[in-house]
Formats: structure tokens, C-alpha cells, sequence
């Protein structure tokens, strides 16, 4: 079992690739940064081409930094590493000639697991991922959902203690996304780390417990998701009635109209001292108080157009 | 303006009339020009030795398909000229394959038989020979050929000779070779192979054909003989013998010869020779 | 050990699928109708031709299986990505490479035991006999398969597939006719010419050495220590070629 030593440290990662015509070197990552914590679930957030699956294949193995390194639980990366690792990558492709059953054979053979155990264990995952009657099925046959909760099957074949998802919600309907979802919440629940990397924000921020953004091949900002946007409280909202339209100037001034009542932001608590005691002293009544915070949109495209 | 499936129905209406007109042009061109009429056909091979590397591997199977492709040409195109390329193309069949036994044999009796070229077929099975020492069917068809068409009997009696050797030829071989010996005018060898023959026979058919030909080689050595003695006679003393026993006193012959089977022949007083005994002519 | 199998049971199921299938029954009526055919137009022994033919195409379509299969197999990995989802598992570069090896090694071996056995039965049919030549031939033929395959993954463990290709088939045609080195070994003139040579001829596979026809066609007597020299040659040359392979495949970047 795993101390409570950080799962997974990358430091100052950084690889480029040679565009073979000219033989120029094109840096995709510029200095990753990144740590995940044990039982928690990270997301990894960025844009199209900002580096998310390059940085993904090197904690996998598939490609070898030039600088940086990566490591797990304190040791270098190596073939054991994988052994404790599930990997679902984004738009996944399988044998589309196996069965479901066949396909999960020849994972569970991969990882080196004795065959009734695989045989177990894939009744008891298709039925948590969902997919309790495909056994049989040409894998040619799934739908895209069907294919990513297969996915999602395969990864835990081996029991990992870390899932690395790429873009699990893609592709997805909304019913698809919380059953997804729901999976990544119970997998946690059970200790597992989950670190999965999105550029859907909705997803992220209904489940993730840490953020990394990465943009320009480079981690800009990384934290707590409740950190990061409870330092961002924008502004007030205020919700009132009661007020005749000609004092709204007067009382509240830039209040607008909302449905039937009316609604008023201010900068800060300062502005609400001052602005919340006269719409009282007018007769008013509140109906709400709400702080807006930042989105983690509007975090994230600040990072990005930074 | 017609509608889409009309204009489809049109188009694929007009391809195929289009097409039914080509192939009736062309049958009619075909009926005025005669493709093998006054051709040439132009053959350009690769030597034996790119042959074989072009096999990559295989070349027998590209000496038989070469082979396969060569008698099907020769049997019926109406090439004019196309027996340039007859000694080429089964060169190179040998060459990739030496010892393709049905090349050497076919070949040469195309080249026997439709070039009306012996020379050549005898160049080409004298090569056989070398590459298959064992084989006894490759002298002997140049033996035959030699014999029948060539008329070249010391060369046809040296392939038999030759072929007979050969371990597993056939017996009638020796036969063919001592008939050549006779037919070379020399018939006292031809008698004593023939001699050798009959008793070697295991079979009374050899026994029997060989007996033939020495009761028919004695009767012509013995009538030369009786001839020669005869004239001697008749030059001195004016007149033909009254009989051989009369040769014989007189001391012209050494003895009075007698039939291969022990039986006497009868002499002919008034011409001076032996009349001819039966004869048995010997057929293959 | 078992992820070695198992990747290579996986090869062969999607080798078979695809199209050695389809190649074995084209095989199959080819060869049965093109040599009776051929046979039937031939004027003399009738069972020489139905053996070279017979044994061509045997060749010709092994070989062909064989090189698409192995250069098609690596490249439908990268393209797919299921290449991806396997070395995500702990399986190690090596283990993938000899996976492949040996199902695409299976592979051949099962497509040309049935097609020498459809062949050896035509034979048996029409002549009635079978010779140990033409046996030993098959066992050859086989190790030839296997150093081509082991060329085919080779070059598509570094490269794309057409230059694959193109460097399998090329390396194939030049390995059959690399025996003309030693009829023009004696125009090389200088010692630098002379040794540059030898050194590419000893190098590059040899593949005519595989080849007995003439044991086969024309009942030349074989002797056992050659034959014995030419499958150790095999054996060694495919080791090298895999070794190369792995040393390649473990560096290169996905």
C-alpha cells in the first residue's frame, strides 16, 4: 500500500518534438509543474493543444522528457509503475474484432492477473460501468458512451490505485457524463486517485478537489479549486422589492429589472454597508444576499489570454 | 428540361449505344485487317542469365513456363518468322533448368519436324546428353533423326552406340546401332554385333529379330564372297561353276559357305552368283 | 512470459481476420485451376509442372502475406492508437515486440501449413507420391518467412509504412538474387571495392540458400550438414534482426 506520499510529482517537465522536414526542434512542453495528492481528485485543465495528452504520454511512458522529471510515490517512473496505473485514454480505439469479455481478457493478462480472477472481476466491472449484458459483443458494435464506460472497465481491471483519464467526459450526453461521473466519484470514495485532464469546465468544477491549468505547455496556475475561487469574490448581488420606481434612482441607483423585483451588484462588502441600510430605510425588502464568485471559466480564461 | 432520373436513364442509354458501336467498328476493322498476314514478330528475350535472376529463386518454374508458353506458340501462330527464335528460346529454357528432359526432346522435334532444321536439333540434344548423361531417349531420337533424315548412317550408328550404353536402355538399341553398321556398307561388324545380340537375348523376341538379321547379313556377305570367287573362275577357265562344291575343289573358296540355319543355297550357274535366300527385312 | 503470448494470440486473431482468409482461398483456386490448366497444356511430365507451379505460387503468396501482414500490423496499431492502450499496461517495449513476432510468426505458419496441405493433397491425388525434398522445402520456406517477417518489423518499428514496404520487398527481391555476388566477385578490382562488397553481401540475408528446388524439381541429393549450415543461418539472422528491433523500439517516442 501507498504512504501518504504525494501519488504523482512531475517537476519542471519539458519535451519537444522534431518536425522531421526541417529538423527544428518544436518545444509542446515548457516546464510542467504538477503534484497530486493521495485520494484526491485532480483535474487538469487546458486547451486544445496546450499539452494535456503529451504531458499524459510521458507519465504513461509513451514519450521520455528531455528535462524534468516525473515521479510516483517518491520513486522514478518504471514498468511497475504501470502496473498500479489505469489509463483511459481520450477517443478510445480497441480491437474492434474482441468481444467485450475477450477485450478484458487480454487486459487482465496484460496486467498479469490469473485468468478466473479477471474472469471475476469483469462480471462485477461491466455491471458497475453499466454495461451488464454486452459480454458478448463485438466491441465494433458499442456506441461512444458504451465504448468509454468499457474503457473505464478496462482501467480498473487492475485494481489501480491511480487512474489517469484523458478526456473522459468528451463525447458524451449529459446523462452519459454524470453516470461517468458518479463512477469517478465512487472510485475515489474507495481511495482510489483519480487524475483526468478536460477542457469542460461544468465537469471539473462539480467534482474535482484540485485544478492544474496548463497553457503554452506550461502549469500557470495549480490549487485547490475552493482556493482558487474563493480569492475571487467579484461582486454582490441584491435582490429587492418594495422600492417605487422613482426612488430607485435615488436608493439604488444602476438597480435593474428582474422579473418582478429588482436586482442590484456592488464591488465589495464596503458598497453593501452602505447601499443595503438605505434600500431598508426606503421601505424596502430583501430578498436576497448573494456573493458572485468567479467562475472557473472566467479563472481560466483569464489564465489563458494572459 | 428532363427530369434526374430521366437524364440518368439517357446518359447510361447513350454509354451503352456508344459502346455497342465500338465493338461493332472493331469487328469490322478486324474483317479488313488480317493480324498475322505479312507480320513479323519481334522477340526480344533477356539472356539465360537475367532470366534467372529475374526468377528470383524459381527457375524451373520460368523454364516450365517459358516451355508451356514456347509450344503453344509454335503449335498455332502464323507468324512468319517465328522459327528465328526457336534455338534462343529452348537455349534459355535449358539454360534455367538443365536437365529438363521433355524441353531437350520436344524442342528438338519442333526443330526437326516444323524448322526442318537437324543440325540444330542435333546441337540441342548433344547438349541434353551432357547435362543428362543417363539418358538414353536424348541419343536415341538423334540417332533416329541422323538415320531418317540426314541419311548420315556412321553418325546415327555412333548415337546408338552410345545410347545403348546407357544403363536401363532398352535392348533394341544395340539393334539399331549394328543396322546402321549395315547399312554403312560394313556388314561383318554389323554380323558379329548381331551375333552379340542374339546371344545376349533374354527374350525370344530378340533372339528371334537378331537371328533375322545375321541369316540375312550372312547371306550377303556369303554372296559377295561367291561372287567375287566366281568372276575369278569364269576369268580363267572362261565359264561360270557348274557349283559351289566345284568352287570349293578348285580351290576359289575356302569352304562352301552354308545359310546362317546350316541349310545350303542354291547357285545360279548361268549368272554366277548365289540366288538370294529369303529374306527377312527387318522392320522397327 | 503470459503478456507475450497474449499479445501475440491477439496478433494472430486480428492477422486472420483481416486477410490471410481471403489470400488462402484466392491461393487456393489459383493454384488448383492456373496448374491443372498449365498441366493439361504441357507435353510431357505433367507432375514437374504441377510442382513448380504449385510450389511459385506457394512462395509468391506466403511471401506477399507475410510482408503485408507485418508492415499493416504495426501500422494499424499507431493509426488506431490501440498501440497506445497497450504500452499504458505494464507491458514492457520488448515484450510487445516479441508479442508480435510470434503471433505473426503463428500467423505464416498456420496459412502455410494449409496451403502446402491443399497442395501436398492435389499432389498426392494426381501422382501418388511425396518426397521428403519437397517436405524439407515447406520447413525452409517457413524460416524464410520468418527472417522477412522479422525485416517487416523492423522497418516498421522506425518508419512509415510505404517505406516499409518498399525496404522489406526490396531487401526480400535482393536477398533471392544475392547469390550473383559471386559471379562478379572477380571483376572487383580494388581491395577497398573488393572488401566493401563482401562486407554488404555477408551482411544482407541470403535467402537463396532457403531454396531447393532443384532437391526438389530435378532430384539433386541434398546433404544434411548444408541444410543443417543454412537453418542455423536463419535461426541467428532473425535473432540479430529482432535484437535490432528491440533496440530501436524501445527508443522511440508516441
Amino acid at each position: 500500500m501507498w504512504g501518504d506520499r504525494d501519488v504523482l510529482t512531475l517537476r519542471n517537465v519539458c519535451k519537444s518534438f522534431r518536425s522531421d522536414f526541417l529538423r527544428r526542434q518544436i518545444p509542446v512542453l515548457k516546464g510542467i509543474t504538477m503534484t497530486v495528492g493521495r485520494g484526491e481528485i485532480y483535474g487538469f485543465l487546458g486547451v486544445n493543444g496546450a499539452g494535456k495528452t503529451t504531458t499524459i504520454k510521458c507519465i504513461l511512458g509513451l514519450l521520455t522528457p528531455d528535462r524534468g522529471s516525473i515521479e510516483m510515490e517518491g520513486r522514478p517512473l518504471d514498468r511497475q509503475s504501470r502496473q498500479r496505473i489505469g489509463f483511459l485514454p481520450e477517443n478510445p480505439y480497441f480491437y474492434d474484432y474482441l468481444s467485450a469479455r475477450e477485450y478484458l481478457a487480454l487486459v487482465g493478462a496484460l496486467f498479469s492477473l490469473p485468468s478466473r480472477e479477471t474472469a471475476c472481476r469483469t462480471g462485477e466491472l461491466l455491471a458497475q460501468v453499466g454495461l451488464p449484458e454486452v459480454g458478448s459483443l463485438k466491441l465494433r458494435k458499442f456506441s461512444k458512451g458504451m465504448t468509454q464506460r468499457l474503457g473505464l472497465a478496462a482501467a480498473l481491471l487492475g485494481d489501480p490505485d491511480l487512474l489517469i483519464l484523458d478526456e473522459p467526459f468528451s463525447g458524451l450526453d449529459p446523462i452519459g457524463r454524470k453516470e461517468i461521473r458518479d463512477l469517478l466519484l465512487a472510485c475515489r470514495e474507495r481511495g482510489k486517485t483519480i487524475f483526468f485532464s478536460s477542457h469542460i469546465l461544468q465537469d471539473m468544477e462539480l467534482m474535482v478537489d484540485r485544478i492544474g491549468i496548463v497553457h503554452g505547455g506550461q502549469t500557470t496556475r495549480e490549487g485547490k479549486l475552493a482556493d482558487l475561487i474563493s480569492h475571487s469574490v467579484q461582486a454582490i448581488q441584491i435582490v429587492f422589492t418594495g422600492i417605487p420606481p422613482d426612488r430607485i434612482a435615488e436608493v439604488a441607483p444602476g438597480a435593474l429589472e428582474r422579473d418582478e423585483a429588482r436586482e442590484l451588484t456592488v464591488d465589495d462588502e464596503a458598497q453593501l454597508a452602505e447601499v443595503l441600510p438605505r434600500i431598508m430605510a426606503a421601505g424596502g425588502q430583501i430578498r436576497s444576499i448573494t456573493p458572485l464568485k468567479r467562475t472557473l471559466e472566467e479563472i481560466f480564461l483569464r489564465e489563458v489570454k494572459a | 428540361m428532363a427530369s434526374r432520373p430521366l437524364r440518368s436513364s439517357l446518359l447510361l442509354g447513350l454509354a451503352f449505344s456508344a459502346l455497342a458501336w465500338a465493338a461493332f467498328l472493331q469487328s469490322r476493322y478486324d474483317r479488313r485487317v488480317d493480324y498475322f498476314q505479312d507480320r513479323d514478330v519481334f522477340l526480344s528475350l533477356p539472356s539465360s542469365k537475367t532470366l534467372k535472376v529475374l526468377s528470383f529463386g524459381l527457375p524451373h518454374l520460368t523454364a516450365d513456363l517459358l516451355y508451356v508458353w514456347a509450344i503453344q506458340f509454335y503449335a498455332t501462330t502464323q507468324y512468319r518468322n517465328r522459327y528465328d527464335f526457336l534455338e534462343p528460346i529452348f537455349q534459355r529454357i535449358t539454360d534455367l533448368s538443365p536437365q529438363y528432359l521433355e524441353a531437350y526432346l520436344i524442342g528438338a522435334t519442333i526443330m526437326v519436324y516444323e524448322a526442318q532444321d537437324v543440325p540444330m536439333a542435333l546441337r540441342f540434344l548433344e547438349k541434353g546428353s551432357r547435362q543428362l548423361p543417363g539418358e538414353w531417349r536424348l541419343d536415341n531420337d538423334a540417332g533416329y533423326y541422323c538415320f531418317h533424315m540426314l541419311k548420315d548412317f556412321p553418325r546415327a550408328e555412333a548415337y546408338y552406340l552410345r545410347a545403348s550404353r546407357n544403363p536401363g536402355a532398352p535392348t533394341f538399341l544395340r539393334r539399331l546401332a549394328s543396322h546402321m553398321y549395315y547399312l554403312r556398307g560394313d556388314p561383318r561388324e554389323a554380323y558379329a554385333t548381331w551375333l552379340e545380340i542374339a546371344r545376349q537375348a533374354t527374350d525370344t523376341l530378340g533372339r528371334d529379330s537378331a537371328r533375322n538379321h545375321l541369316y540375312q547379313i550372312k547371306a550377303e556377305i556369303d554372296a559377295a564372297t561367291v561372287r567375287q570367287a566366281a568372276q575369278k573362275f569364269r576369268d580363267r577357265t572362261g565359264r561360270f561353276p557348274t557349283g559351289l562344291d566345284e568352287l570349293h575343289r578348285r580351290g576359289y573358296l575356302t569352304e562352301v559357305p552354308r545359310t546362317f540355319t546350316g541349310e545350303e543355297y542354291t547357285f545360279d550357274a548361268k549368272k554366277g552368283e548365289l540366288v538370294p535366300p529369303r529374306v527377312f527385312r527387318w522392320k522397327k | 512470459m503470459r503478456r507475450i503470448i497474449a499479445i501475440a494470440l491477439n496478433t494472430y486473431r486480428e492477422a486472420v481476420r483481416n486477410r490471410i482468409f481471403y489470400l488462402l482461398v484466392g491461393f487456393g483456386f489459383f493454384f488448383a485451376l492456373s496448374s491443372r490448366f498449365i498441366s493439361m497444356v504441357t507435353v510431357g511430365d505433367q507432375a514437374r509442372v504441377l510442382k513448380d507451379v504449385g510450389l511459385g505460387a506457394i512462395h509468391f503468396f506466403s511471401i506477399t502475406l507475410v510482408i503485408f501482414t507485418g508492415i499493416n500490423l504495426i501500422y494499424q496499431e499507431i493509426e488506431r492508437r490501440t498501440l497506445f492502450n497497450i504500452l499504458s499496461k505494464p507491458v514492457s517495449r520488448s515484450e510487445f515486440i516479441l508479442g508480435k513476432f510470434f503471433g505473426l510468426a503463428l500467423t505464416a505458419g498456420l496459412s502455410l501449413l494449409a496451403m502446402a496441405g491443399v497442395f501436398l493433397l492435389f499432389l498426392t491425388i494426381t501422382t501418388g507420391r511425396v518426397e521428403t525434398p519437397l517436405l524439407l522445402s515447406f520447413l525452409l520456406l517457413y524460416e524464410e518467412l520468418l527472417i522477412i517477417t522479422a525485416l517487416a518489423l523492423l522497418f516498421s518499428s522506425f518508419t512509415t509504412p510505404i517505406l516499409s514496404f518498399l525496404f522489406t520487398v526490396s531487401l526480400t527481391l535482393i536477398g533471392r538474387v544475392l547469390w550473383t555476388y559471386n559471379e562478379f566477385r572477380p571483376l572487383l578490382r580494388t581491395p577497398l571495392v573488393r572488401g566493401l562488397c563482401r562486407a554488404i553481401y555477408l551482411l544482407l540475408p541470403n535467402l537463396d540458400k532457403f531454396n531447393i528446388q532443384d532437391a526438389v524439381v530435378v532430384g539433386r541429393p541434398l546433404s544434411t550438414p548444408t541444410v543443417l549450415l543454412a537453418m542455423g543461418y536463419g535461426a541467428v539472422y532473425i535473432i540479430a534482426l529482432l535484437t535490432l528491433t528491440l533496440f530501436l523500439f524501445r527508443r522511440r517516442q508516441f
